[in-house]
């Protein structure tokens, strides 16, 4: 029998499978072959095909939009929304609208056509996550923005257009929804009991200890009791804080470590799934920092979201974290520590 | 300049994007499906593939588990509730869990091995959509249940898995879905401030806007939402206020199925055969033993209805970050292209 389990920040309720665990050699497999590269915009020598760069990593001597950079911040050719203009919010009869407002921006995380994130260096994936935290500090300075969403398509089947490596930055107008729901929960699980709903479950976590799938210093990864997703995994910082602004380099770079080690073991254990993950950090200048605390989710697409997901909001998720864990630990550590060394 | 708008039946915003449209008919790929009509174990004359039937339409004298159908109703080969057992519900440390305790059933829609509900007949379709109100109104009698969602998975890239012979399922949950009662709330709190139905302002100001307007009768519209999360959704309303799909009178279930079929038809012809899902929002079951339920003004204040969303794009990392959508094309447009798709 399936289990109906809670999750305790948002309130949702989710179906786990805890008889018939999916295993990962069920799901459907994709392939990632580069076919791109030849007219890939985000290659050397293409910098002109892209939007201004706004901020990059590069050499002292190199030039801005030429090519010697190893990460580069460009606005996003296609944006969701644009950054331009007066926030106008207005009625139509029943409805609300506003202009679309906005920041969309695109890291492209290496001049390399063909590296994935799960096999960069720990420095490599350092240089990106420290422009993740240098672009939130400048988007919280435009007074019309609430909310900044840094996120990661990889694989077709996830929503990646471009195979070269990159993640987005959206920055937007109003607190989204399902943030919403976490820092609600989140406040009133503080009210109720004057703790952080997250690191009680850190703590429980350490607890149970068979969903826990890694840690270092500063941050620990485990598969959450009520998942979204099959194999869905967060990061989460062990000392409680509530932004990514409020990371040391030093805690920057053990989160570089660990999701490198994440994004590994994921290939690996799931034969390099399509996957997403995003932040979800506090909004711009937010009050109630001691209820929020930030993490990151990470979740392979290997199932279809469908029809009893769209009209529930009830999620079906076949592999239960345990055995997901289990599965992500697993991967041989020699393997992962021999790419570490080698890199 | 792309909008943001914000769906007043449930709170959310979506982003309506016109700079990245692309043409619609460009879209996507057709869902291609591998399965051979020999291997379909949901043809007449392979009933004993399946598990024992738990309601058919079949002609006078006919058997129960032998050829001779109509429409067929089964329970899941792969439940994801069973039927089985109490709820058992439990604390788990910060957690709360229960027993996957539910109804997991299966229509099959015809006895003919045709994949897509658009291309039975009216009367065929109104066969399928009474089944649901029977099958709904019997799970009603089981106290462990809140809610049943009548869903349609079409074609692999909406979940509907390998197997091409069309059919819907319903699932019966011992709470009622999060999306469910958000939508209840805001339906409850509005006609506490207005004394009237969200959904019945909608369809009058839709009715006179006309502009997304995809096809309509005496009974029924159907509308691209004006806060579309998906490109070319649509909901089907009654114009009719009534709260709950499976209380509808008979006639009701005839002018759906020739709306329903009409609308497939538009989407199947104008967008390639897309997947699709659909699912039918209706009230929660209302028992008034014991504490009574807490939806006192529900048959007043709720409409039900009928979403359709084809899948034409991936839902990304911004989407699963932050419930935010990104519509690609105005709602507007895609009514226009509906509308004038001919069939």
């Amino acid at each position: 029998m399936g289990e109906l389990r809670r999750d305790p920040v948002v309130g949702r309720w989710v179906i786990v499978e805890t008889e018939n665990p999916t295993q990962p050699e069920d799901f459907d497999k994709e392939d990632h072959t580069p076919k791109q590269e030849a007219k890939c915009q985000f290659c050397y020598g293409r910098e002109e095909q892209t939007p201004p760069e706004i901020e990059a990593v590069r050499p002292k001597d190199s030039r801005p939009n030429a090519p010697g950079w190893s990460v580069r911040v460009v606005p996003n050719k296609f944006p969701a929304l644009r950054i331009e203009g007066e926030l106008n919010k207005r009625g139509v009869g029943i409805f609300d609208m506003s202009n679309g407002i906005g920041a969309h921006e695109i890291v492209i995380e290496t001049p390399d056509h063909r590296k994935s994130m799960a096999d960069f260096t720990n420095e490599e994936l350092f240089e990106v996550i420290k422009k993740y935290k240098s672009r939130c500090l400048n988007l919280s300075q435009d007074k019309r923005l609430k909310y900044v969403l840094i996120f990661k398509n990889f694989g077709e089947s996830a929503g990646a257009s471009l195979e070269h490596g990159h993640s987005q930055i959206i920055a937007l107008p109003m607190v989204p929804k399902y943030v919403l729901e976490e820092l609600e929960g989140a406040i009133d699980y503080f009210e109720y009991r004057g703790r952080c709903v997250f690191c009680d479950m850190i703590n429980q976590e350490y607890q149970d200890k068979d969903r826990i799938v890694t840690e270092n210093k500063d941050f620990i990864s485990f598969c959450p009791f009520a998942p979204r997703f099959p194999f869905e995994s967060w990061i989460i910082p062990k000392e409680h804080s509530a932004h990514l602004e409020d990371m040391s380099d030093e805690k920057l770079y053990h989160l570089a470590c660990i999701l490198k080690e994440m994004l590994y073991r994921l290939k690996v254990a799931l034969s390099e799934p399509s996957y997403n993950f995003f932040l979800h950090l506090a909004p711009i200048h937010y009050e109630h920092k001691e209820s929020y605390h930030w993490h990151i989710e990470i979740i392979p697409k290997l199932t279809q979201i469908a029809g009893f997901e769209w009209g529930t909001g009830f999620y079906i998720v076949s592999t239960p974290p345990d055995a997901a864990a289990r599965q992500l630990r697993e991967v041989p550590a020699g393997t992962h520590g021999a790419e570490a060394r080698k890199n | 300049m792309p909008e943001l708008r914000k769906d007043p039946t449930i709170g959310r915003w979506v982003i309506i994007s016109t700079e990245r449209a692309r043409r619609p008919g460009v879209f996507f790929d057709r869902d291609d499906n591998t399965e051979e009509e020999q291997d379909c174990p949901f043809c007449e004359h392979k009933e004993d593939q399946t598990p024992l039937e738990i309601h058919a339409i079949r002609s006078a004298g006919a058997r129960a588990n032998d050829p001779g159908w109509k429409v067929r109703v089964i329970p899941s080969i792969n439940p994801f509730l069973r039927i089985e057992g109490n709820l058992n519900r439990r604390g788990y440390g910060l957690y709360d869990v229960m027993n996957g305790v539910g109804a997991h059933e299966v229509i099959v829609e015809t006895p003919q091995h045709i994949a897509n509900i658009a291309d039975l007949s009216a009367p065929q379709i109104e066969l399928v959509l009474q089944t649901h109100a029977l099958r709904i109104n019997d799970l009603e009698k089981d106290p462990r249940f809140k809610y049943v969602l009548a869903y349609k998975n079409y074609g692999h890239l909406s979940g509907g898995g390998r197997i091409r012979h069309s059919r819907s399922q319903l699932i019966a949950t011992p709470v009622t879905p999060v999306r469910v009662k958000e939508e209840l709330v805001i339906a409850k709190k509005y006609f506490e401030f207005h004394d009237r139905c969200i959904y019945c302002d909608m369809i009058r100001q839709e009715s006179e806007a006309k502009a997304r307007i995809v096809a309509e009768c005496e009974h029924f519209i159907a509308l691209t939402p004006f806060a579309s999360r998906f490109t070319f959704e649509v909901w089907i309303l009654p114009k009719k206020h009534g709260c709950d799909f499976a209380k509808a009178n008979t006639q009701g279930y005839h002018n759906l199925a020739v709306i329903l079929k009409n609308v497939l038809s538009k989407i199947k012809a104008g967008l390639n055969d897309p997947a699709y899902n659909f699912l039918i929002h209706s009230a929660p079951f209302r028992r008034h033993s014991g504490k009574g339920h807490q939806w006192k003004t529900i048959e007043e204040d709720y409409h039900w209805h009928l979403e359709i969303i084809p899948r034409l794009t991936r839902v990304a990392g911004f989407e699963k970050g932050t419930g935010f959508y990104i519509c690609s094309i105005p709602p507007e447009e895609t009514a226009k292209f509906l509308r004038e798709v001919p069939i």
